[in-house]
């Protein structure tokens, strides 16, 4: 599904050039429920938002679905996103103006295709998450990992093949967090979704059946 | 991209800072407004002098002397050369019989030589010597007495236009019929006074504030003194290009000298619409200084909502908005707000211009053209002053947007 080989990355600060990403090779299989954990400051972020198509790493390769990517244009990445990556954030970033449902729907907005997606999909998936309830609710009236079940039920929308999560519990307390873990685990086991979480939480990673370690811009083996 | 959803977002958005909202609109109102008001009044005035000028019918010609007083000097001396080919009464009398397509003549001399009465100057007065067909052509009216008559070419008898009646009761005349006033070396006794009319368009000179003599007692008057203007009515069905060749040639056909000028009201009228033009599109200018500080407020307040909603923008370009997307998003916000402040400008700009007609007494004309205006020129405000900011919006980089704060 993802094949990433000898990924390079680097930012010019001033006038040095600091290497974040010093050759990350890669490969993640369909409905694989892999983390991708480090100590802050390893380059895991960067990776995430490489592999999210949010950024274009300085030299190597990247399949998604068999594809290269990196030569694709802007407007063809932002489709690939909507289509095939599902983004789960450690902030949620729910729009803080939209209740729950059209959150959910928001990805919607820029398909073509977005007839064929009714709002019972969206609602549907909102009880998947256990937010049917709240639906019609503002980001701000919902707790922490409320809100991050309805970042997860805006990630399915488009029934993505992958989902990216970076730090989804990071901001929230053990119980809850181990509650977003389950609903990782029943999505990649009942659905067959791949899925890649990016943590610095060894408790987190535990719970993955693959753990990739970074450090200092390389995967230890 | 739905239309419709980011309309609505645009909506949501804008109510949701209402402050900063209505200051933007405040400044596109008033720039819309201003020149909706600034080209709704030039185009009432430009009516209203239209409107005056009509009221005389466009059925009539100017007949002009072209070596008139007026003649042009040379050298800076005054050249009395050139052989004065003055117009003969009689010849202006033949006219209508002359030439069919004149139905009436109105011939008049401008005298000259100060008027009072009683000792005192009169301040608003000037002479000229008219025929009793000068009343008809000219649509003035009488109030008191008579108009001249034909009969009078040889009494020293004048008509006077309201203004001068009312200075001279100013200066104690009471009834002013039978009152002797004086011009120049000669005395008149008033006959007669005009009704008050409106001043401009086709007349030539101030009916209120004129003392009407007969022709020959004016052309006796001064030596100098000779026909200067005839007015003449055009006969029905006749145009006014057949009524004018036929003027043309009948001075030709006098004199050996085409010393003679005919304008129709057509011609006027079309050079005073090209003035008014101009004028229009002075205000419009003046107004737009206006419409583009508004447009400046409207770039302002979408800056401003571009960088609050930075992260906004890192979320959705995460979830596949495009660049166009975004860029579509805040164009579309920006000229909403535009639209809504256009609206209210057009009411501004109309509500004003009916202030101003009703206090200047004019008649109050609403132009489709100034709405049509107001409509496209706000919307054309969006886009330009909207674009910047949008772009700028589409172009972050989504990950530099969902960090930022």
């Amino acid at each position: 599904m993802l094949r990433l080989s000898e990924i390079k990355k680097s930012y010019h600060i001033g006038p040095t050039e600091v290497d974040v990403l010093k050759g990350v090779s890669l490969n993640v299989d369909k409905g694989e429920l892999i983390s991708i954990m480090g100590p802050s400051g390893c380059g895991k972020s960067t990776l995430m938002n490489i592999i999210g198509l949010l950024d274009r790493p300085t030299s190597g390769s990247f399949e998604l679905n068999d594809a290269e990517v990196l030569y694709t244009n802007d407007d063809a990445l932002s489709d690939i996103r909507n289509r095939n990556i599902g983004f789960v954030f450690q902030q949620y970033f729910l729009l803080s103006k939209l209740s729950a449902l059209e959150n959910v729907e928001l990805p919607l907005m820029y398909r073509d295709d977005a007839a064929k997606f009714t709002r019972e999909h969206s609602m549907e998936l909102l009880r998947r998450v256990g937010m049917a309830d709240r639906a019609g609710h503002r980001p701000s009236e919902l707790s922490g990992g409320q809100q991050q079940r309805v970042a997860i039920a805006r990630a399915l929308v488009c029934n993505p093949a992958l989902i990216l999560a970076d730090e989804p519990t990071g901001a929230l307390d053990t119980n809850v967090g181990g509650e977003i873990m389950e609903l990782f685990k029943e999505l990649n086991a009942e659905e067959g979704i791949t899925v890649v979480i990016i943590t610095h939480d060894p408790g987190i990673a535990r719970q993955c059946q693959r753990v990739a370690v970074m450090r200092n811009g390389v995967i230890v083996p | 991209m739905i239309i419709g959803a980011n309309i609505k977002e645009a909506v949501r958005s804008l109510l949701s800072s209402k402050q900063r909202t209505v200051l933007a609109l405040i400044g596109i109102v008033i720039g819309i407004g201003s020149v909706i008001a600034m080209v709704s009044i030039g185009k009432i005035v430009q009516e209203e002098s239209l409107r005056q000028f009509k009221e005389m019918g466009t059925d009539v010609l100017t007949i002009e002397s072209q070596f008139g007083g007026g003649e042009p000097s040379t050298g800076g001396r005054i050249t009395r050369s050139a052989p004065k080919s003055k117009i003969k009464l009689a010849d202006v009398l033949a006219i209508p019989t002359e030439c069919p397509g004149i139905s009436a003549v109105a011939p008049s001399v401008r005298g000259n030589g100060e008027a009072s009465y009683g000792g005192k100057k009169l301040q608003n007065a000037g002479m000229i010597g008219v025929t009793e067909s000068f009343l008809g052509i000219n649509k003035l009216k009488i109030s008191q007495g008579r108009f001249i008559s034909d009969l009078d070419a040889h009494n020293q008898f004048c008509t006077i236009g309201s203004m001068v009646a009312t200075e001279m009761r100013t200066l104690g005349s009471g009834d002013v019929i039978g009152k002797k006033l004086r011009v120049g070396q000669s005395l008149y006794t008033v006959v007669g006074v005009t009704a008050e009319v409106l001043e401009g368009g086709m007349r030539r000179f101030q009916p209120n504030e004129t003392i009407y003599v007969h022709i020959t007692s004016a052309l006796r008057s001064s030596r100098e003194a000779e026909i200067s203007e005839i007015i003449a009515r055009v006969s029905t069905g006749v145009t006014n290009t057949v009524a004018r060749d036929q003027v043309l040639a009948y001075f030709k056909s006098k004199t050996k000298k085409s010393s003679v000028r005919v304008t129709s009201p057509e011609e006027i009228i079309a050079q005073m619409e090209k003035q008014m033009q101009m004028f229009t599109l002075l205000l419009g200018a003046i107004g737009s200084i206006s419409l583009i500080v508004g447009g400046v407020g409207v770039m302002n307040v979408m800056l401003v909502s571009v960088s609050e909603r930075r992260r906004e923008i890192g979320i959705r370009r995460a979830l596949g908005a495009k660049r166009g997307d975004i860029r579509g998003q805040f164009l579309i916000e920006s000229i909403i707000l535009s639209l809504i402040g256009g609206v209210l400008g057009i009411l501004f700009g109309v509500g004003a211009s009916v202030i101003i007609s009703h206090f200047a007494k004019w008649h109050f004309v609403l132009s489709s053209g100034a709405i049509l205006l107001g409509v496209g020129v706000s919307n054309a405000v969006g886009i330009f002053f909207g674009y910047y900011p949008a772009r700028q919006a589409s172009l972050l980089d989504p990950i530099v947007a969902l960090k930022s704060d």
